[in-house]
């Protein structure tokens, strides 16, 4: 786990990651969430609806922005105060997923960064974007 | 700039920072009439300004702001 403080938070840092969703993570989101809609748990049915198989959460996929700011950037002294995230692909589970930020633009006052981050499947096509605005604790 | 001029932006900010275009703020409003006025949303309301006015704030200045009249002559202090 990284553990950047504000001063070493310089904008244009970058940090990524890889993570694969599974059909346990599935399971495990179903079970927290109690989203039981069939669009993520049952291929027919997202067959039916034009999609390959079952689609992993949106939220799911989101959720690596978690791991993002308080693994990564900044680290252990993470508290992130809001993400905005829009869905642009379907994630399938046993997809590849990278995971990335950029810090662009910095605040002294209250000791924040905004990030800019993507998500990316094995094909390199951007499943995800969104932003963070994280202060480093 | 006037402190009307500086009243019209502050409010644009209000509006933009709590998603409400019919937001209407005078000196005396507080966080107590903005139910989404929250320690975070102050943060973003400071953040906002600073990045408007191209000014940088303090702590200690911001954390005791009473009212949207005392932002205003905060920023206007500052020009």
């Amino acid at each position: 786990m990284n553990a950047y403080t504000y001063e070493e938070m310089e904008v244009g840092r970058k940090e990524s990651f890889t993570v694969q969703v599974t059909e346990a993570d599935m399971d495990a989101f179903r079970a927290v969430t109690g989203d039981g809609n069939p669009l993520h748990a049952d291929d027919g049915f997202a067959r039916d609806k034009g999609y390959e198989g079952k689609v992993a959460f949106g939220m799911l996929t989101a959720s690596y922005l978690s791991t993002l700011a308080g693994v990564y950037l900044p680290g252990e002294r993470s508290l992130i105060q809001s993400v905005e995230t829009k869905f642009l692909k379907p994630v399938y589970p046993g997809d590849t997923l990278s995971v990335s930020g950029e810090i662009t633009e910095k605040n002294d006052t209250y000791s924040l960064i905004f990030v800019k981050a993507e998500i990316r499947n094995q094909k390199g096509e951007k499943v995800l974007r969104g932003k963070l605005q994280i202060q480093v604790i | 700039m006037s402190r009307e001029e500086v009243f019209a932006e502050v409010t644009k900010i209000f509006r933009d920072v709590f998603d409400d275009d019919t937001l209407v703020i005078v000196d005396e409003t507080n966080s107590g009439d903005i139910e989404d006025w929250d320690s975070l949303e102050h943060i973003n309301l400071v953040v906002a300004m600073e990045k408007r006015f191209n000014m940088k704030f303090n702590l200690k200045e911001v954390g005791k702001l009473a009212n949207v009249g005392e932002m205003v002559d905060l920023i206007l202090s500052r020009m």
